[in-house]
Parts: C-alpha cells; structure tokens; sequence
C-alpha cells in the first residue's frame, strides 16, 4: 500500500538522483517524467527545466499520443522561461494546430515582452483556434504595441471578439474605453467588456459607465458596472464632479429603480449567506463597497441611513469612514438632518463619518450629552476631528467617567489635540484616579511630543509620568513608557533604560523600540553594554542595534558571535548586515563555511545585498551551491550587480531545478536589462 | 511588514509541510499571509523570513508551532455537516459488526476534529437511530492539531455559527443557551475523546487495527503529497481488518494506490480495507 509505494518511489527517486552524473542522465529524466509517482514525476520536471534542451522537450509536446509526458514538458519549458523562448518561437511555424496552441500559451505564461512581434500576426491565423489563443496571448504579456491589433478585432469574430475584450482589459491601456464602452449595453458582449473595463479602470470611463448604469435593467449587467464604477472610483484623484450630476436624476427617479437595486446591496448582511449554497455566488462584499462609493461621490442622500447604520454597526467598515472623508461633498449639508435621525445608528454613524467644522461644535456638543453611551462615544471622536481645544475639559470628562468605549474615544479624539492644550488631563494622572483612567490620560500623552509644555507644567507631567513608569501594574507602565518616550531630557531616557529590565517581557521589549526611535545619542553605547548580560532580552537588543545601524557596536557583535547559540548568531549575521561596517564581508565569507545551513543562508543573504564587482567570483561560487537558497540569493546579487557577465550565469540559474531561483534569475535578468542594457 | 519574497514563502511554507503535512500556495498564500500578520507584530517581527527563523530557532519555538496551528488549520466546521456519512455508519458500516458490539464500543476516529462539531453531531445520530437501546456503545476519539479548538470541543460550548444548520427546535433539542453561546447538553458528549496531536508527524502512531471507522473530511485536499500518502498509511495500519474511511466529499483515493477499495452506499463513496490487509 502506500507505506510500499512510498518505499519504491523513494527508490526511484534515489535512482534517479544517482544517474544525474553520468552519460544517462537524459534518459532517466525523460523515463521519470512518466513515472506514476507525483513526487517522482516533480523532481523529474525541475530536472528536465535544468537539463534536458528545449528542443527535446518540444518534441514532447508534439507528441499528442502521451498526455502524461506532454504536461511535464510544457510545465519544464516554461520553467525554463528566456531560454526555451527561441524554441517556442519557432515551433509557432509548426503545422500540428495544438503544438503552436502549447506554444503560444507557454510563450505567454513566460512573458517575455519581445515575443510579441512574433505573436502578433498570428491574430489573423486562418486556424481560428490559433488565432483565438494568439489574441489570448497578447492579453497575457500585456503589451500596448498589441491594442490597435486587438481594437480590429473588435467587430469580427464573436469568439475572436471575446478575447480581443478579455485581452484589452487584461493590458490595461485607457485607449480601449471608448471602443469597449461602445459595446455597452446592446451587444451581447456587454458584460465581458464592462469586466474589461472594470480592469482598465480608468478615470475616464466613469461618465460612460455611470451613464450605463443608469439605462441597464438586467441584474447581472448591473451588477457588473456597479463593481466597474467601485473600482474607477477607488482609483479617480476626483470622482466627485463626475458623479455629481447624475444625483439628482437618481433621486428624483420615480420608479426609484436604480436606489432600490442600491439600497439592496448596501443593506447587505455577509452573516445571511447560506452555508454550501450552491451556483454562482454574487461578490456581495465588492458589490457593498461600490454601491457605497457610488452613493458617497454622487451624494446620493436618501441612501446615507443604510452606509451609516453600517459604519455605526460593523467596526470593519472603516473603508467608508475613509469614502466619506475623502469626498465630503454632499454628507456635510445633509449633517444637521442626519443627526436628527429617528435612528440612533444613523446618528452614531454621521457623527463617525462627518467631517465636521468648526460651526458644527453646537450640533456635536449636543450628543456628548446623549443618554446612549455609543453616541456620546461617537459624539467624542467628531470633536477630536473639530479639534478646538475648548472642548478639551469635556473629552477629559468624558475620559474619567465614561464607560470604556466612551474612554478610547475620548484617548483617541484627545490625540488629535497639540499637547499644550493637554494641561487638562493632570489630574487623570493623579494618585487618587483609578488605573484605567491613569492608562488613558497616559496613552494620550505618549502619542504626542510634549517639548511645548510650559516649564512647571512639564515638570509636574514629567514627575508624575516617570513615577507611573514604576506603577505595580504592568497596563500603567505600559502606557507610562510611551509616554515617557515623548517627553524630551535625560530623566525620560533614564526611565526607558529602566524599563530594560521590566519584570515583564513585553514592556522590556516595547522600551527598547522606544529607545531606538528615540536616538538620543547615547542609546547605542547604553544597548552594546547590554551585550554582555546573557538574558532573553539580549536577542531584542542585537536586532535594536541593527536597525540603529551602529557601526561602533560591529566590533563587539562581531566578538559576541561565537558565545551565542544559533538564535542569536542569526541576528547577529543580519544586525551586521543591516550596519555594513567594513570588514563585514570577510566576516560573512567565513560563515559560509559554517554547518548550520540558515547561517550559511543568511550569509549568502548579505554577500548578496552588499556586493560589487569584486565580489563577482564569489557569487558565481554561490550560484553553483547545493542550497537552493543560497543560489537564490546568489541570483538577487548578479542581479544588482549588472555587470554584463552576470547574463550567463543567470541564464543558467533561470533553469534551476527550484522554481523559486528560477524566478529571481529571470527577474534578475529584467533588473539586468533594465541597468545595464548593454549586458543585456 | 516587508513584501514578502518567493523563498521566504517556500522555506515557511516548506517547514509548515513538514510539520503539519499542509501544503500553501496561490490563494491559500495570501489567506495565511492576513493570518500571519498580527503573529509577526506580536512578536516585533519585520518579515517571514524573520518569522521562520523564530520557528527554527527561538527557545519558545514550540509554543510557537501550537500558535501557528490554530493559523494553518482550516476549522471551517459546524453540527449535522454532511449527515449521510453518518446515516452510512449507521446503516452499512455497523451492522455487520453488531455481534462483536456486544462485547467492545463501536470504535471512530474523527481525524481533524476541529472543536468537535462534526464528533458530537456522530454521538447525535448513533442516538437518534436507537443505538443505546439496542445496547450498543461507542467511543469517538477527536484529533486535532489545534489545542485552542481541541480545548473548545472539550468545553463543548459553540458560537451561533457553530448552529447555523440547526433550526430553533433542534438547538433546543441538543444546546442549552450561555451568554449569547450554546453549550451542548452533556448527554450528548457521551463518548467522546479529545487529543491534540499532530497526525502529519512523522511515525505518528494511533494503535494497531483498533477502529471501525475513520472520518477525515475536508483536510486531506490541503495536504502534500507525501504527508497524504503517510496519512492513509497510518489510516490503514489503525483500521480493522474490513474498517472504513470516510472522506469528504471532494476527496479521493480513486487514482491512488492504496489497500482500501472504494464502496458505494446511497450514492455516496467510502473506502474499505482490505480483510487480509496488514
């Protein structure tokens, strides 16, 4: 059974391994690509991509008695990529009608831009199958030569027709909307070219396929178009003006036919969605989005109740906080009837949403007081978006007596204040305020620099906060040290070198970060002292120091090396790499030499990222290695190196018998040609 | 986090296939990628590269790989999934054994249990179809890799979704409502056995000829192809002489050389080994 079958493959597998060196290697490769094993049958594949000649493999595919043999050639010689792309080429000659589909198809999967010259003409193949997989094609490799051959073919073939629409949409240039718009709503290609149009995406197209939107009747078309218009939206710098005009012709609409198809989809509930259901799923989630960025830049009012009862309800519905925010358009007029809402989700959602003024503080103020506890939260983030620092005092009230939703409103709406009109919030800080309240006074403080402060101010928050850096509760030092870090002087940074040896980890862990970002200078002497202690923070510190990129710490990481187990080892190599101090080459090239293979890895890593053309030799070393890591790495550094003899080489890494090298040798050789186009 | 390069994703994905036996790519990349991400913030960790070297190497590593396993797993599970293959158990599967069962429980595994949905839903059926009346017992043991839902199951207390093929009559029936939740009454755990365990591993070990039955449903499709073909070894070397396994319902080992041979009950497709099979 399987534990047999397991053995005879292994067997096979080893058999194979053991032929790769001698005068039959071709042999067996191309026995085993018929091997009934699939774990046999795979390794024969990445062999064949390395050893066997295009020609070879492309005889395979011809051969159409074989299905077994055909599929491992196709996979080998589009592994192959550049290499095998002459071949291909030329097999585009053949008469066989499904070996030039192969091609074709394979040609297009290696993407190679310069096959489409020879791919082209095939478009007008009299073998409508060839030709259908040749347009196919040109979609694939994504070329923009390829759109006034595609745009011809529009109004032919209805197959070749499809493809040329697929195709277009597939490249992307804005040259196809007007043409593809044409083909919307009539033709019975409308919905693959609003699909097309949906991937084109252009700001121009948004008129057209508003327009269509609102002359369609048919679901599926609607459907379409709608997610069409949430993709253009998503990416038009200024949707607004567009969309606009067509607001009042939406609502005033009798039949309300369009805003009942709207209201619909933005009453969606994901929840409701049956388990297993069978057919064709709709995107309900896409068709969400869109209708809610069409009902946001159209200013689309009587639809605002259903996007803001869902901002108000789902908390992952920040998306349409964002919509309304960046098109405040029509939501700020239409706010002082929103707030009076019958529905109290609707008021909590436009006072989340709003982007309110200074004249509407009055309208706001009047929900801090509301006897729903989400609305007075809601009412405290719209206030920390109007930002006047009168309403400081209530934000702060809101803070120490509120319920804890009410209480991360009031921290998140206060960090939005500048910290001198902070002075409020000290007795939050006080010893009689209860911990929570001492937390989130001191979360306000550590997300706001506090140099502006005036002295005897500073100096009480600056007592008050240094001694919370010792609170007995880790959910008040926490906050402590971060707010600590925002204060400027050396008490604060004698605090965050303190909190280095917190009782709890990730306080330990959280001051180190803040000491980084901080860089008082003496931030790299005080963590290379810390070298020395052999605790669990030390590996946190190796990696602190190669962020800070310490030069002066390399020594001493350098000398630490050989103490440490592999954990730290690891981040060693790589703190040394992020510092690149001189020498650090050597230092790696010895750790190739290591057993440990993830050392060796990392190693290669660097030679890598930090070669120039010196190093030359030692990467086409490391291009032959056993580790298919470390010639992938070997692959990125001729890549950036981009001399011209590294071509070679990565011609040859681009068949490796691991897919992964393969694919960074063949982006290795686009970076080539893209730097160095004469190498190329 | 930084983007993520191929070779990061093949040694992280090739270390969660050795130990686990799931395999990652396409979609299934981008799903464990949005999984991985607050992992690597907890952990101050920039990239998967890092990651994976916190799994080869950090002291903590196998703490780790438990977190990890509630990540790669697909728990994706709820009560009266795909019932026929009970009905098959009930109606195909143990009759024949009914002689023996007066002496021995009527013995499953349930590999892949998840929180023990589809095992408690098992107990259910043998219930309804009268099989304590008729004097005869089971024992189900639960694997999961997962001990956050190995514990779940052992608590048996479900979210609404865990229900959602359950109308108010039958959540009645079988849960009492807790805090929004739904504890399954505790008549209905009879049986049934947890164990976090790693099936995948290698020389993974359940005893020798010891079970009627295996369901494995819906876990099999994310496995590689070694971690499978271990896997129904190991399936076939725990059946009895003549057991059956049950898989779900896009899972086959119609092309694949095995001792088991496929059966149709009620349309549906089960695998029997062999009665001289090791």
């Amino acid at each position: 059974m399987s534990a047999f079958s397991e053995t005879a493959a292994a067997g096979r597998l080893a058999a194979l391994d053991a032929l790769l060196e001698g005068v039959d290697r071709e042999r067996a490769i191309l026995a085993a690509l018929e091997d009934e094993a699939p774990v046999v049958r795979d390794r024969a594949i990445r062999l064949a991509t390395r050893y066997i000649e295009p020609q070879v493999l492309g005889e395979l595919v011809a051969d159409e008695t074989n299905a077994t043999l055909r599929n491992a050639a196709i996979t080998a010689l589009e592994r192959q990529g550049p290499y095998a792309v002459p071949h291909l080429e030329s097999m585009l000659a053949r008469p066989e009608e499904d070996v030039v589909m192969f091609a074709l198809q394979m040609l297009a999967r290696i993407g190679e831009p310069s096959v489409v010259r020879t791919v082209a003409p095939l478009v007008r193949h009299s073998n409508p199958n060839i030709a259908q997989s040749a347009v196919e094609a040109l979609g694939q490799l994504r070329s923009a030569q390829a759109v006034p051959t595609l745009l011809d073919l529009l109004h032919g073939d209805l197959w070749l027709q499809l493809a040329a629409i697929e195709a277009l949409g597939e490249i992307g240039d804005p040259a196809a909307v007007p043409p593809l718009v044409a083909l919307v709503p009539d033709s019975i290609v409308a919905e693959p070219a609003v699909a097309a149009l949906q991937r084109i995406a252009a700001p121009e197209s948004l008129e057209a396929l508003i327009d269509r939107l609102v002359s369609v009747r048919e679901r599926s078309l609607r459907d379409g178009l709608l997610l069409a218009i949430g993709v253009v939206i998503d990416l038009h710098p200024n949707p607004g003006p567009v969309a606009i005009q067509y607001s009042g012709r939406l609502e005033l609409d009798p039949s309300r036919d369009l805003l009942g198809y709207l209201e619909e989809i933005l009453q969606w509930d994901p929840g409701l969605a049956a388990p297993d259901a069978g057919g064709e799923p709709r995107d309900g989630d896409s068709l969400l989005r869109a209708a809610t960025a069409l009902t946001v830049v159209a200013g689309l009012r009587s639809m605002y109740p259903p996007v803001l009862i869902r901002i108000a309800t789902d908390e992952s519905a920040t998306w349409a906080v964002t919509l309304f925010r960046r098109n405040p358009g029509e939501l700020s007029p239409a706010l002082r009837q929103l707030l009076r809402h019958h529905d109290l989700r609707v008021r909590r959602g436009a006072l989340l949403a709003g982007s309110f003024q200074a004249e509407d503080l009055p309208l706001v103020l009047e929900h801090l007081e509301d006897a729903d506890w989400l609305i007075r939260a809601a009412a405290c983030r719209a206030l920390g978006v109007i930002g006047n620092p009168d309403t400081v005092p209530l934000l702060v009230h809101r803070l120490r007596e509120g319920v804890e939703v009410e209480r991360a409103a009031a921290v998140d709406a206060l960090a939005e204040f500048p910290a001198e009109s902070l002075g409020a919030l000290e007795p939050c800080l006080g010893p009689d305020a209860a911990e929570p309240v001492q937390a989130a006074a001191l979360e306000v403080l550590g997300k706001r620099k506090m140099q502006r402060f005036d002295a005897q101010k500073m100096e009480r928050f600056e007592a008050r906060i240094i001694e919370l850096a010792r609170h007995p509760s880790p959910e008040v030092r926490g906050p402590a040290i971060r707010a600590a870090a925002q204060l400027p002087g050396s008490r604060a940074e004698v605090a965050l070198i303190r909190a280095l040896a917190d009782r709890h980890e990730p306080i330990q862990v959280e001051a180190l970060e803040l000491l980084v970002k901080r860089d008082h200078g003496k931030t790299v002497s005080t963590l290379a002292a810390l070298l020395g202690a052999d605790d669990s923070l030390r590996y946190h510190v190796i990696r602190a120091l190669g962020h800070l990129r310490a030069a002066e710490a390399a020594p001493k990481l350098e000398s630490l090396y050989g103490e440490c187990g592999p954990y730290e080892q690891v981040e060693i190599v790589l703190a040394l790499i992020r510092i690149a101090a001189p020498g650090v080459a050597q230092f790696l090239r010895t750790r190739l030499s290591e057993s440990e293979p993830e050392i060796r890895r990392v190693a290669a890593r660097g030679l890598a990222t930090l070669a120039d053309r010196t190093q030359l030799p030692l990467l086409l070393a490391l291009a032959a290695d056993s580790d298919w890591c470390v010639r992938d790495e070997a692959a990125r550094g001729l890549g950036l190196l981009g001399m011209a003899e590294c071509r070679e080489p990565l011609l040859i890494l681009a068949r490796d018998v691991e897919p992964v090298v393969a694919s960074t040798a063949r982006a290795a050789l686009v970076l080539l040609r893209t730097v160095a186009p004469a190498a190329a | 986090m930084t983007p993520v390069e191929a070779a990061d994703w093949k040694l992280l994905t090739d270390l969660i296939q050795a130990r686990f036996g799931l395999m990652f790519d396409g979609v299934r990349c981008e799903i464990l990628e949005g999984r991985l991400r607050p992992r690597l913030r907890a952990l101050h960790l920039d990239s998967l590269r890092e990651y994976y070297l916190y799994l080869r190497f950090h002291p903590e590593r196998e703490l780790e790989f438990g977190r990890l396993a509630s990540l790669v797993t697909n728990n994706e599970t709820y009560f009266f999934r795909e019932t026929h293959q009970f009905d098959i158990l009930v109606r195909h599967v143990l009759p024949p054994l009914k002689p023996s069962l007066r002496e021995r429980p009527f013995k499953i595994l349930c590999a892949g249990c998840s929180s023990g949905e589809e095992a408690y839903s098992m107990v259910i059926a043998f219930q309804n179809a009268g099989l304590e009346l008729a004097g005869i017992t089971w024992e189900i043991d639960a694997h999961d890799v997962d001990p956050v839902r190995v514990a779940r199951g052992r608590d048996a207390v479900y979210e609404p979704t865990s229900l959602r093929a359950c109308d108010a009559d039958v959540r009645r029936k079988y849960f009492t409502p807790s805090g929004g939740r739904y504890q399954l009454k505790e008549r209905h755990r009879k049986g049934v056995r947890f164990f976090e365990t790693n099936l995948a591993a290698p020389n993974g070990a359940l005893g020798w000829a010891v079970f009627d039955a295996i369901l494995c449903r819906n876990m099999l499709i994310y496995f590689g192809a070694p971690a499978f073909d271990n896997l129904i070894g190991l399936f076939a070397r725990s059946l009895r002489p003549g057991g059956y396994l049950l898989l779900g319902h896009s899972e086959s080992l119609l092309d694949r050389q095995t001792p088991f041979v496929p059966v149709s009950f009620e349309g549906g497709v089960v695998y029997r080994k062999g009665m001289d099979a090791a």
